[in-house]
């Protein structure tokens, strides 16, 4: 067995035993959110912050009275998120967006970022940059 | 004679085992979303065999493990970023098909942008490992300069936990690993697996640089000098290198007390000796067998075995850990 073939064998043997090693860990997430506890919102990006160890971004969401919270939502660290082509402008104040995610659980306003759509349908974050994001 | 009719009846046995009607296991595979999973493979394994099977899931997120013989199966399904699944004793009968959803959890990232399944699938497709012979040094010495990729887990090894290091390690993960020196933007655990990591090499020096990590780089020195006689507690640990032929052999001991061991939250000892051995079989690969050695927390030491791709596109960048580490007082434990 060449040395490549040897090692693609190793890879698609090991890539079942690489779960334990998440992409990246800062902390756990279990300790912040709550995967019982998924939440959409609809606003406007108020703020970025391209921060490690965990980029955030804020939204103003305007509830059906009309009264306005502003929520703060979690991504993934910057270094990773621009190796998969995103900058600290993939997002930006004044853009309108639908972000899905897990609540917090000490119950702030506060929740982890799974997906976030722009207006025109456009996913960001997600995946690579050069593929527009998942299926 | 006897001994023929023996064997005769063993092939008889043999054949007949063949050619018994089989069985199947079907369903469908959802996200922790509830979405279809497509794409997903789905591993099987007799109990008490080395037989194996696998399928992958196509629309619907729906598979079928075909041809199964009779008896109980071990199914399993990894994906990245997510919990793994495992399910063990699904009994396959002859000329049936059993029936078995599964549903995917998360994992530690919760689907977290940049940090899920989708990111994980878009760096392994960055993955491409040059091939070529082992770049040397000027003395000879294979070189492991370069940057990367986070290591695979060829052979975890069996290490065997002792009880105080179990139940410590328990109530950290109840604690959902709130007080991880990591989450306070300090060194994370010893042995875990950077995510992309790059090595630069001397005659007398080798440093690791990383850019998800505080302090963002690893000295092991090679110019032969020797472990001090009244140590400094390293977070890294003291870690001197020396050569036997093209493997480099890593001696690392004097740890910081408050350090994690490894990913699954277990502690270590005062009496905690990490020997690693490196080597680069060729440009793109690195291979590293670990061995921890810790009568206080281990039975007996543990060996594993994990190898990097090279990534020579990729690029170490700044990470500075305290900058806006806002999660701290958000994160509860049990």
């Amino acid at each position: 067995m060449s040395i490549r073939q040897h090692y693609f064998a190793l890879a698609v043997v090991a890539l079942g035993l690489s779960i334990a090693a998440p992409v990246s860990a800062h902390h756990s997430f279990a300790a912040e959110y709550d995967s019982k506890k998924p939440v959409t919102l609809s606003g406007t990006v108020t703020k970025m912050e391209w921060t490690n160890p965990h980029a955030r971004f804020y939204v103003d969401v305007k509830d059906a009275n009309g009264a306005v919270t502003n929520w703060e939502l979690e991504l993934g660290s910057p270094n990773g998120l621009m190796r998969l082509g995103w900058t600290r402008n993939s997002l930006k104040a004044g853009d309108s967006i639908t972000v899905e995610g897990y609540l917090a659980k000490d119950g702030s306003k506060l929740a982890n970022a799974r997906s976030v759509v722009m207006g025109d349908g456009k996913k960001v974050f997600a995946g690579s940059s050069s593929e527009e994001g998942s299926k | 004679m006897r001994t023929t009719f023996f064997l005769a009846a063993l092939c008889a046995a043999a054949v007949a085992f063949a050619q018994a009607p089989k069985g199947s296991i079907a369903g469908a595979v959802t996200n922790p979303n509830g979405s279809q999973a497509i794409g997903v493979t789905v591993n099987a394994k007799l109990a008490g065999s080395t037989a194996t099977a696998k399928a992958t899931t196509a629309a619907g997120g729906k598979y079928t493990l075909a041809d199964l013989a009779p008896g109980s199966w071990d199914i399993s399904v990894n994906v990245a970023a997510l919990r793994g699944f495992e399910q063990k004793n699904v009994t396959v009968e002859a000329g049936k098909a059993t029936a078995l959803n599964i549903h995917l959890e998360e994992g530690t990232q919760m689907s977290t942008l940049g940090e899920d399944t989708l990111a994980a699938m878009a760096h392994a497709k960055r993955h491409n490992a040059p091939t070529g012979p082992t770049p040397r040094t000027a003395e000879g010495k294979p070189d492991f300069s370069g940057v990367w990729w986070q290591p695979v887990v060829t052979d975890p090894g069996k290490p065997e936990w002792l009880p105080k290091a179990i139940e410590i390690a328990r109530e950290r993960t109840e604690n959902n690993r709130k007080d991880s020196p990591q989450a306070h933007c300090l060194p994370s655990a010893i042995v875990r697996a950077r995510p992309l990591h790059q090595f630069v090499q001397s005659k007398d020096f080798l440093v690791e640089m990383f850019d998800d990590d505080s302090p963002g780089f690893h000295q092991i020195y090679l110019d032969g000098r020797k472990h001090p006689k009244e140590p400094d507690y390293l977070w890294y640990g003291d870690s001197l290198g020396h050569w036997e032929g093209d493997t480099l052999v890593i001696d690392r001991v004097n740890f910081e007390e408050a350090v994690w061991l490894d990913q699954d939250s277990h502690p270590h000892s005062d009496k905690l000796h990490i020997i690693e051995r490196y080597r680069r079989p060729d440009m793109g690969h690195l291979e590293q067998e670990v061995t921890v050695e810790d009568p206080g927390v281990l039975a007996k030491p543990w060996t594993f075995k994990r190898v990097a791709e090279l990534g020579p596109a990729e690029t170490i960048r700044e990470f500075m850990c305290t900058e806006n580490n806002r999660d701290l007082v958000h994160m509860v434990g049990k």
